[in-house]
């Protein structure tokens, strides 16, 4: 049913020429569709039902996430309706929080996870961004790297340090001192560096601090890295299917290329690792479910993650090589699966990254 | 008949059931061997397994099998993996004994049936020849009709436990005029039948497991052939998926990885992010395996017939499976190159037993290159 729906939506609402238009323009979110994404309720998945949303799991985020990132949408929907709907969900009930989800899952308030302070860290271990008491409220100041969203965003959720203690602040975006500068990532969209200086958030705009901080940061960051794997997924398919598609049709020697044996099996082993990424995916799914375990959830991610990673470039180069010259081209659209894959990969950790990680948690690393 | 009705039984029950079993009953010195089994070793666990009922868990137990659906058959392997039981010759019960059920006459049915069921027919596969392996319907092996006796001429290869079988079922030739797949016959025979040579072949692992087979003018009764005159072909693939589901189990490179594991962690090498790196990747593609084989149980157990699909299981199993058995090999250095048990920072491992045994898994029930000429056809429907 979801499935169908999202497969409805990306047939009608949008197309190659669009994402070429936006990526030539620099946009990343056009706020009428992401409003009719809003009224289907895909952006409240994650979201409680008293907070306006459908209280839905992960299992249903990931066939949305799947499904837009198959049609090349660039809308961020993961890093909005994961990340930031789950740090959100997962903070301390209270008048902020209700509202800013409510907000998040109408689509009215486009809202971004500004954490991320070095390349390479999604653990957190480098938070210099610093909160100090300051008229009722805080004063925040440091700068956040790779926001992802981050630069059509209204506003963000930060992490910060206030004494030795991790938190978490609600900053509009029009909050004075507040600056946004985008880098044109590989796939067009926009990578957000976001400074904060000397900005105010009141007391009220304090979402979670010390352990709740934590848990919320990094539930919403294994989260975000499972349906940043189902994004994957949908593009290595899509990726896949347009080189066997080329294999059917483009004859030389006198024969389709596809008949040839070094290729077919060359694509066979293409399709092997989307039947492995598929299914580390559901398992994965399935184990977060199950689990109330931070360090479970957090070693699921990583494995699902280096599977997809590695699998998803692995297919999307393979598309260019199959290809020939033809998908080398900026005119060709194998080249915007590739540049997704390389941006969905790097985001929240690559499979280098995520083997390590996984090799700390499972087999006690000493890295 | 079998009294018990396993499938009946919840899966949790079945699988304690069948794990305390083993427990209590497999030899000890017996558990995770590395080579094949030789009979001597194996006839006492069959005779128990025999007792129990439990000889053939793919029969129906109205021929004295355990009846086992598709998802019980699952946890009993899963089990026998898990403490590491070793495959007795079981041609028999897994290969001849299910095609004489479907395709032999109640003749054939009433002789070997029981018989195989007690272990006092051992059966080998004749199917290879030396110039038929991937291209096995090329076989030349000829069965020819004079009065009420096939003679049969020729040689098969690669017949594992030949030397410890008592008969063997053959593919041979029954009409050369016809297209290849369409003249080969499948007869069941006694190896002590006269004209019969069994020669052993020793394999890079030193040990004798496969044997070539000799057939020289032997003669044996028409009741010999199972199924119709030029019908082989199709009643020896009446069984190939379930085995691809088997053969592709992440269970299997089990004993090299918890070896590697062990070896890995006294030798200190988790703090080695080189070693880290390719062993966690090592780690992940068997784990993940497990995922994929998790998916393709899923479809048996809802009773969905497994596609060609399934191939990419061997494949990549197989293959991952190489590639630990080269790291273990390699983390063993010079060690690793030496024969037999090689104790190293307390670890006992056998490295060249684990690295030669990997070799053959990409060759054997079909090529990791067949496999993929399989699914580019029929599950890519790439053009021929």
């Amino acid at each position: 049913m979801l499935r169908d729906s999202v497969a409805d939506f990306v047939a009608r609402g949008t197309d190659i020429a669009r994402v070429r238009r936006m990526r030539a323009q620099g946009e990343d979110c056009d706020r009428a569709l992401w409003s009719r994404m809003a009224e289907f309720g895909w952006l409240g998945i994650l979201v409680p039902e008293a907070s306006g949303g459908l209280g839905l799991g992960l299992a249903e985020a990931a066939i949305v996430a799947e499904g837009l990132a198959g049609a090349l949408v660039p809308e961020p929907y993961t890093a909005v309706a994961v990340l930031a709907a789950t740090v959100l969900s997962q903070s301390p009930e209270g008048e902020t929080r209700n509202s800013l989800l409510r907000k998040l899952a109408s689509g009215e308030s486009l809202i971004a996870l500004a954490w991320q302070e070095a390349a390479g860290d999604i653990d957190g271990e480098t938070v210099a961004t610093r909160a100090t008491p300051f008229e009722g409220g805080y004063k925040l100041e440091g700068v956040k790297r790779y926001v992802a969203g981050g630069v059509s965003a209204d506003g963000y959720v930060v992490t910060a340090r206030t004494g030795d203690d991790l938190a978490l602040y609600w900053v509009p975006r029009s909050t004075p001192g507040v600056e946004v500068a985008g880098e044109t990532l590989a796939d067009g969209r926009q990578s957000a560096t976001v400074t904060f200086n000397d900005v105010l958030a009141p007391r009220p705009h304090t979402l979670a601090h010390g352990a709740a901080a934590h848990n919320a940061v990094e539930t919403a960051r294994d989260c975000a890295t499972v349906i940043a794997s189902a994004e994957l997924l949908g593009v290595m398919q899509r990726a896949l299917d347009m080189s066997l598609d080329y294999m059917r049709t483009r004859v030389q020697f006198g024969r389709p290329i596809g008949s040839f044996q070094a290729l077919q099996h060359r694509a066979v082993d293409l399709y092997i690792q989307r039947q492995l990424a598929s299914a580390v995916i559901e398992d994965g799914l399935r184990r977060i479910a199950e689990t109330t375990d931070a360090r479970v959830r957090a070693a699921v991610a990583s494995r699902v993650k280096a599977r997809c990673a590695e699998a998803g470039l692995r297919i999307a180069r393979e598309a260019i090589q199959i290809h020939g010259a033809i998908g080398f081209t900026d005119e060709y659209d194998a080249g915007l699966y590739l540049q997704r894959a390389l941006v969905l990969a790097s985001w929240l950790g690559n499979a280098a990254l995520h083997r390590r990680r996984y090799a700390r948690l499972v087999l006690g690393a000493d890295l | 008949m079998s009294a018990v009705d396993y499938n009946a039984m919840s899966d949790a029950d079945f699988r304690q059931e069948v794990r305390t079993f083993f427990e209590r009953n497999y030899p000890g010195q017996l558990r995770y061997i590395l080579r094949r089994a030789r009979w001597d070793e194996m006839r006492d666990w069959w005779r128990t397994l025999y007792d129990k009922g439990w000889i053939a868990p793919n029969w129906p137990r109205e021929h004295g099998g355990m009846g086992l659906d598709a998802g019980k058959m699952v946890i009993f392997l899963e089990e026998m993996e898990r403490h590491g039981v070793a495959r007795p010759p079981d041609q028999g019960i897994t290969q001849v004994g299910p095609i004489i059920m479907k395709f032999g006459t109640d003749a054939q049915k009433a002789h070997y049936l029981p018989r195989t069921l007690s272990g006092e027919c051992i059966w080998c596969q004749g199917y290879s020849e030396p110039n038929a392996g991937s291209d096995l319907a090329n076989l030349q092996t000829s069965a020819v009709i004079e009065g009420e006796r096939f003679v049969i001429n020729g040689q098969k290869i690669w017949t594992s436990m030949a030397h410890d079988s008592t008969h063997i079922y053959l593919l041979v030739r029954t009409d050369k005029q016809a297209k290849k797949q369409e003249g080969i016959s499948f007869l069941v025979l006694d190896l002590n039948t006269p004209g019969i040579t069994v020669r052993p072949i020793r394999n890079i692992a030193g040990h004798e497991e496969f044997c070539e087979v000799f057939f020289d003018d032997v003669r044996v009764p028409l009741d010999a052939l199972v199924g119709k005159l030029n019908a082989g072909w199709t009643v020896a693939k009446a069984l190939l998926s379930f085995e691809r589901l088997n053969i592709g189990s992440p269970r299997r490179p089990q004993y090299a990885l918890r070896r590697l594991e062990m070896l890995a962690r006294a030798k200190g090498l988790f703090s080695d992010p080189g070693f880290v790196d390719r062993y966690t990747a090592l780690q992940l593609d068997i784990e993940d395996q497990g995922s994929l084989y998790s998916q393709f149980v899923d479809q048996v157990k809802r009773g969905e017939p497994l596609g060609q699909d399934v191939s990419a299981l061997k494949i990549w199993g197989m293959e991952a499976w190489q590639r630990l058995t080269e790291l273990l090999v390699e983390t063993g250095a010079e060690e690793g190159v030496i024969q037999g048990v090689r104790e190293v920072s307390g670890v006992d491992v056998d490295f060249l037993t684990t690295f030669y045994y990997s070799r053959p898994s990409t060759i054997y029930g079909g090529s990791s290159e067949i496999q993929r000429n399989i699914m580019a056809k029929y599950v890519l429907k790439l053009p021929g």
